[in-house]
């Protein structure tokens, strides 16, 4: 066994284990399968190298027949997306509200989860089907109440009305993920801190937070993603000071008429996909366990 | 374990700490509470009571209470209603192919071999792809004139298709975008649950000389019955949703082809500024959601109370 192999174990982790891939004689079928699961990720990752590509090339290498695959590399559609389009600010504004989103829905989704694993009462299911349920709100039915309160307020177009919007889809998916996971905690844990006098307040922030290092901070990184990927509210509640980058690309990928700015679209959505598929390559192991049970414990 | 006994033994003030222990769990609810109350349920009774009423666009405020009015225009507006259909035959077809291919591909990852958990990293970026960017990506990808899709095909000698150019075309080219976004995380789910499918009943059902297909179906798909009832409603739950991959590629168009309701719905409040016919077509489209989303949370759990 090599140590790739062990490696790639050690990280499937808690996924059971498949027969040891013996090396050289496979079957046929077997070698079927293997290559055509790589032929289908190629397939699924030729989009994103492709607008890696382009997001390197002269304007003159992007639009050609047949397309060009070797090309002289250039960063102008990267200072063009800065410097045009002003992506600057909107990606400080994006990395701004994604991580206030993120913060403030795990302090208050991880508390409401811990209360329903622990809660013995039968409003507890009641309120997980409610947060299940939440997740089918159409973002519009809440996007015109919003926008027209902040209009009222005066606070459209700043961070914090989009860091409070996001709190309506990112809390309830942390509730959820964090109840799963203090289920799968002892009950003991803080229960034999409690009888040596500490609060169930004190208890969960100094027994249970530490031990749900993982957990807590893999459902951040979602909640960032969530938050980070957003469209419509930003759409909505901002104009100017406060537009985040996904609103951005939505404007450059909207007046293309045949491609006047793939350039800048490219480097802008490779800007907006690097972070986070770094941020799910670190987390990978928890990502995959967390959308399973997102998915499954219902 | 050897808590209840001790804690017996705290006698008096037991039930007064098992009270102020319950007061204390219900305080852990309180920030998410008070923030969902204020972003999530203020919200939709905001709306509910402004698709009840007229709006006043000087004071940008509901003004005469109408009744059922905004509903009845609602449901008589032929362009909401094409939208409506619009959003379910993109349901219809997306859903089915996505968890279809997920699994079919969630087969193909588990092949047991050095190179599994690469394929498996790498089939975590599409779905990390900010729906608006995938959208881009494929704007470009798809365009008639400078894609590649079109040139590839060209090599072929398939003449260049427009993949947004007409109705069907223009649906098509949405699901499969989607389709590129989504399968991959219903991939992901479905090799986990894959795996821990039980070995031993797959080789009694070879020992007992059950053919592929057979195994497939009255072996595997009843075991995974469940699992894929639950990928089905997060995966529905999540494109009710479709916005952004619309808006960056088709624009609803063309015509109303792909003017899903989510857009128009939009268009009507922002654009228009429509603001009560908006919220009570909202509240239509959030009913048919929930009841929906009942329906298949039932269909999942009785699937699961079956085994």
């Amino acid at each position: 066994m090599t140590a790739t192999a062990e490696r790639t174990r050690e990280r499937v982790g808690d996924i059971p284990r498949v027969q040891r891939p013996t090396v050289g004689r496979r079957s046929r079928g077997e070698r079927t399968r293997i290559w055509s699961g790589v032929i289908v990720c190629v397939l699924f990752l030729l989009p994103l190298v492709w607008m890696l590509l382009t997001s390197f090339k002269f304007q003159r290498d992007i639009f050609t027949t047949p397309p060009t695959v070797f090309f002289e590399p250039t960063i102008t559609q990267y200072v063009a997306a800065f410097k045009n389009a002003g992506l600057g600010p909107k990606m400080i504004n994006t990395i701004i509200v994604a991580l206030g989103a993120g913060i403030l829905s795990l302090v208050a989704g991880a508390m409401a989860g811990y209360a329903l694993s622990r809660l013995h009462i039968k409003g507890a299911a009641t309120i997980g089907v409610l947060i299940l349920v939440s997740r089918g709100v159409p973002p519009i039915a809440l996007a015109v109440p919003m926008f027209l309160v902040a209009r009222t307020l005066g606070i459209t177009d700043t961070h914090i009305t989009l860091i409070l919007a996001y709190c309506s889809f990112v809390i309830p998916y942390v509730m959820w993920l964090m109840r799963g996971f203090f289920l799968s905690l002892p009950k003991e844990l803080e229960e034999s801190a409690m009888l040596d006098g500490c609060s169930r307040m004190g208890a969960f922030f100094r027994i249970i937070v530490p031990i749900s290092a993982p957990g807590l901070i893999s459902t951040f990184i979602f909640s960032v993603i969530l938050a980070w990927e957003e469209l419509l509210f930003a759409l909505v509640l901002t104009s100017r000071k406060a537009v985040t980058v996904p609103v951005a690309i939505a404007g450059m990928a909207g007046d293309t008429e045949h491609g006047a700015n793939w350039g800048a679209l490219s480097a802008a959505g490779m800007l907006t996909v690097v972070p986070v598929v770094i941020l799910a390559l670190l987390v990978q192991k928890w990502l995959i366990r967390g959308l399973a049970d997102g998915a499954i414990k219902g | 374990m050897t808590v209840e006994p001790l804690r017996g033994r705290i006698g008096g003030t037991r039930r007064a700490s098992h009270r102020r222990d319950i007061l204390s769990k219900w305080a852990f609810m309180l920030p998410a509470a008070l923030l969902l109350a204020a972003v999530l349920a203020y919200p939709l009774l905001h709306t509910l009571r402004i698709s009840f009423s007229t709006f006043d666009l000087a004071s940008f405020s509901p003004t005469e209470w109408v009744g059922f009015a905004n509903y009845a225009a609602a449901l008589q507006n032929q362009t909401f209603q094409s939208s409506l259909i619009v959003t379910g035959v993109y349901l219809v077809l997306a859903l089915p192919l996505q968890i279809v291919l997920g699994f079919g591909i969630a087969y193909l990852m588990n092949a047991g071999w050095r190179g599994r958990g690469l394929i498996r990293a790498l089939f975590l970026i599409p779905m990390v792809v900010a729906p608006v960017v995938s959208g881009g990506i494929w704007k470009m990808i798809l365009d008639p004139l400078w894609g590649v899709v079109d040139w590839f095909l060209g090599l072929f000698g398939v003449s260049a298709i427009d993949w947004f150019g007409n109705a069907t075309i223009s649906m098509v080219s949405i699901v499969l975008i989607d389709t590129w976004r989504s399968v991959p995380f219903v991939a992901l789910i479905a090799a986990a649950a894959l795996l821990a499918l039980p070995k031993d009943v797959f080789e009694a059902a070879k020992v007992d000389g059950a053919s592929w297909w057979h195994t497939l179906w009255s072996v595997s798909l009843p075991m995974l019955g469940p699992i894929i009832a639950a990928t089905f409603v997060v995966r529905w739950l999540g494109a009710v949703k479709m916005f952004d991959i619309i808006l960056a590629t088709t624009n609803g168009g063309p015509g109303e082809a792909t003017n899903v309701v989510n857009l128009f719905i939009y268009r009507q409040a922002f654009q228009l500024l429509k603001f009560s016919e908006s919220s009570a077509m909202a509240v239509i489209v959030l009913v048919i959601t929930t009841i929906l989303t009942f329906v298949f949370l039932l269909g999942s759990k009785s699937l699961e109370d079956r085994l």
